[in-house]
């Protein structure tokens, strides 16, 4: 059984890691930080932390994750408005972007599409495989099935 | 002829002019020649005919002294024919005949009428060299004319004619004079009321029997349905009757004459003498019609259409039948003038209404509550009403008239996705919009009619109802959040904890146990407060009522809160005096809690937090008071709404199921108090309970 990593989504341990996957949650729950951390350090992911849509900002555009993770309800700039500002900046316009959120109108999956997400995560969710699934997305993406991830999101049933 | 005879006969025609200047009619002047001129020319009879208005035939006025119905037998007679005045009219010469054998000789068609073998004598009646009729006196004997009987009789048909011809004159000018009169009367009534049903009703009834036997006025309608709206008869049992018949003949809009083809024409129809073959072809094979038609006895009818601006909307018909003489053409004349004057007042009467109309729904809108703006086809206000000037805060006197771009900039963008429905057409509803005003963001509900010569716009003010479905739609997703998130945690927590292919720190398997019992109370508690609201909505709530220290219950509420006090908050309590107060002491302690459990959460920063109580005349007052955000004075009464957030903007940090404070004013109110707060942004707020001191 191995030993979660430690030091992960540690500025100084992620930074240096040239082959490990980057993801950026951004959730003012401290809990659900935790959860992914922990859960996405298992599968050897290195994870930034952002507790407010400024910062996911901030930090996408200083630190190029491969992926975010990303809540929407939030205080400040919510995660709609951290979707948009993304999409508009070059540098951070082609990170995908997988919703992690408590908001489950479908017409709230419609507007996660509209803003460019490749995954719709509804809240609560199995942090266990969170791992798998950022991989899975990553891969598909490598594919170039992005558009397909993207109309898949409004398509998804609430689980 | 002796000098007596000649003074004589001077004389008697003296006396005839005397009598004929007293004569005023012309039914005077023809009795006064009748019987003075015939015994001033010493004949027997005499007889008066005058041609007819088409010169065509001589009418027979009056008659002295024949015997017999001549007047029935030669009442009328053309001017072409074989009689002794046709050709005196024709000729314009006096003829005079000394026997009745000469007269036989001349004309050959009198032959074995009349009495006795008298002489004759015909004379022109002319006024300035025009032959109008003819005048003849007959005589018992043979009557030899020498020069003086016969220079006589001629200055007897000239004072005939002059005074005929006068007081025809006269008769005419009466006759104008009446009409006159009939038309100032008529116009009297026109203006008398702008209900013009009424009015057109009156008119009708004026006109009989001095105009005619029957008035009727129609009007056709939009469909081109053709209205009675008036029938007049002197007796009003035939009007009845005319009424009766109109429903079992209505008019047929295609006839080919008549009120349909006036109507359809706009010309008038004027018959002086209605055509045998225009009755047969109305009447057809109906029995039953030809009975009714001959029993009204129709002889002459004017039919002049009402029109004004163009367009022919009704017809006046007047019918000569058992009374009115036929109709001439100054009857037909007045007739056009009387149709003319009820046609404008008619017309004007409605453009008054529509007018009216107008006036009253722009009075309407002046007081409905959704704007409404007319804009012509430039895009220039015509119509703004006041609720259009509330909604964009724009005077009626700064909007019409304008651009509508000018008054409101923001318009090209609120009306661009709304969809313009043509008049009567089902819309597809309103679209809802924005619209920034002084810094206030109002929602419009706008809809839009193009009706081809401009466009009606209504704005709907819907904030208040936009703001209440954000409301609602905002607490699904905040109870689904507040719901979602924690459970999240704990489901979270628990799957990470019982993963085997990684071995967790001790640090993070506390921290999951943590988690799981923290976030299982906040779920515990948003859970009870959804219940609670909707046991408050439900009235299920029930009070368990008892004596209860206010000041024991919030030294409780603040001992529970020092327990895991964030930091920088201090935690206060003063109570002087306060006495015991009955209420549901758990209820209290639940609002308390809440009270002070929000003016933490509001202090981001710190501060302190106290709780005073203070007897109140009537009861008890407990405070909660903080130096926390505070309060917007527009939000203030706000937050006591069931599922009402503050803005998440203005509250970093700061989550809630938009329940609480709703449910402790509910309680309070429960418990015969009142529950309200005084606050101020930057400087903190506070939240006041007062109950009485027996529920």
């Amino acid at each position: 059984m191995p030993k979660e990593p430690q030091a992960a989504g540690d500025d100084s341990g992620a930074g240096t890691s040239t082959e490990a996957t980057c993801v950026l949650v951004v959730d003012d729950e401290h809990s659900i930080r935790l959860l992914c951390r922990v859960n996405l350090g298992a599968s050897g992911i290195d994870v930034l932390e952002a507790d407010d849509g400024e910062t996911a900002l901030e930090l996408a555009r200083r630190e190029q994750p491969d992926l975010i993770l990303l809540d929407v309800m939030m205080p400040g700039l919510d995660g709609w408005g951290v979707a948009r500002e993304l999409a508009h900046d070059e540098r951070t316009r082609d990170i995908p972007v997988v919703f992690l959120t408590a908001r489950a109108e479908a017409s709230d999956r419609r507007r996660g599409a509209q803003l460019g997400g490749v995954g719709y995560l509804l809240k609560p969710f199995d942090p266990v495989g969170i791992g798998e699934l950022v991989e899975d997305v990553l891969a598909r993406i490598g594919r170039g099935e992005r558009e397909q991830l993207q109309r898949g999101i409004a398509a998804e049933h609430e689980r | 002829m002796s000098v007596h005879e000649r003074e004589d006969r001077a004389l008697r025609l003296q006396r005839v002019a005397e009598l004929l200047a007293e004569a005023v009619t012309p039914q005077e002047v023809l009795d006064a020649i009748l019987t003075e001129g015939v015994r001033a020319a010493e004949a027997r009879a005499g007889a008066i005919g005058v041609l007819s208005p088409d010169r065509e035939s001589i009418e027979l006025l009056a008659q002295q002294g024949y015997p017999g119905p001549i007047m029935e037998d030669w009442g009328r007679f053309p001017i072409s024919g074989g009689l002794p005045m046709s050709h005196v009219v024709r000729t314009g010469e006096p003829l005079f005949v000394s026997t009745r054998q000469e007269r036989d000789e001349l004309f050959p068609g009198l032959a074995g009428q009349g009495q006795g073998g008298g002489a004759m004598v015909v004379l022109p009646l002319a006024v300035e060299g025009r032959v109008f009729g003819a005048m003849a006196l007959s005589f018992e004997e043979g009557v030899e004319f020498g020069r003086e009987r016969r220079e006589m009789k001629i200055a007897l048909a000239r004072l005939a004619s002059q005074n005929l011809a006068r007081s025809q004159l006269y008769e005419q000018e009466q006759a104008l004079r009446e009409r006159m009169t009939f038309l100032a009367e008529a116009s009297e009534i026109l203006s008398s009321s702008l209900d013009y049903h009424h009015t057109l009703g009156e008119l009708a009834r004026l006109a009989v029997p001095r105009l005619a036997d029957w008035c009727t006025i129609d009007m056709a309608d939009e469909n081109g349905e053709i209205e009675r709206l008036a029938v007049a008869h002197e007796d009003p049992e035939k009007v009845r009757w005319a009424n009766e018949l109109q429903v079992r003949y209505p008019p047929n809009p295609d006839d080919p004459h008549g009120v349909p083809q006036v109507l359809r024409s706009g010309e008038p129809e004027f018959f002086p003498s209605i055509p045998a073959r225009l009755l047969d072809e109305a009447i057809g094979d109906d029995p039953e019609l030809r009975r009714i038609i001959d029993e009204l006895g129709l002889r002459s009818s004017i039919c002049v259409p009402l029109r004004a601006r163009g367009r022919t909307f009704g017809a006046l018909t007047l019918i000569a039948a058992e009374t009115h003489p036929p109709f001439t053409e100054a009857d037909f004349a007045l007739a056009t003038e009387l149709a003319r004057r009820a046609a404008v007042a008619v017309d004007n009467a409605r453009l008054y209404g529509e007018a009216e109309n107008g006036a009253n729904a722009a009075q309407a809108l002046a007081h409905v509550a959704d704007g409404v703006v007319l804009l012509d086809p430039d895009g220039v206000v015509r119509h703004w009403n006041p609720a259009a000037a509330a909604i964009t805060g724009v005077d009626e006197k700064h909007a019409v008239g304008k651009p509508v771009g000018g008054v409101v900039p923001a318009w090209a963008t609120l009306t661009s996705h709304v969809p313009l429905s043509a008049p009567g057409e089902r819309g597809t509803g309103p679209v809802t919009v924005p619209l920034v005003r002084e810094g206030h963001e109002r929602w419009l509900a706008i809809s839009g009619v193009d009706f081809g010569e401009g466009t009606v716009y209504a704005l709907q003010d819907v904030t208040d109802e936009h703001a209440l479905e954000k409301t609602r739609s905002d607490f699904v997703a905040t109870a689904s959040h507040e719901l979602r998130t924690p459970l999240a945690a704990v489901y979270g927590a628990v799957r990470t904890l019982r993963r085997e292919d990684v071995e967790l720190s001790e640090e993070h398997r506390a921290a999951f146990l943590d988690m799981i019992e923290s976030e299982s109370l906040r779920l515990s508690k948003i859970v009870g407060q959804i219940l609670l609201a909707g046991q408050l909505d439900a009235d299920a709530v029930e009070l368990s009522l008892s004596a209860c220290d206010p000041a024991a219950v919030a030294a409780d509420v603040i001992e529970s809160a020092s327990v895991e006090l964030p930091d920088g908050i201090s935690l206060g309590l003063s109570a002087d005096g306060t006495r015991s107060i009955e209420c549901d002491e758990a209820k209290l302690k639940q609002v308390l809690v809440n009270l002070v459990d929000n003016a933490i959460k509001y202090s981001p920063d710190g501060g302190r937090v106290t709780i005073r109580l203070d007897q109140n005349g009537s009861g008890c007052l407990i405070e909660v008071a903080d130096h926390g955000l505070g309060i917007p004075a527009s939000e203030q009464e706000r937050i006591f709404e069931k599922f009402y957030r503050l803005d998440p903007q203005q509250t970093k940090g700061v989550g809630g199921s938009g329940l609480g404070l709703y449910i402790c004013r509910e309680l309070v109110e429960r418990m015969e108090g009142r529950l309200w707060v005084e606050s101020e942004p930057g400087v903190g707020s506070r939240f006041s309970v007062e109950l009485p001191v027996s529920a």
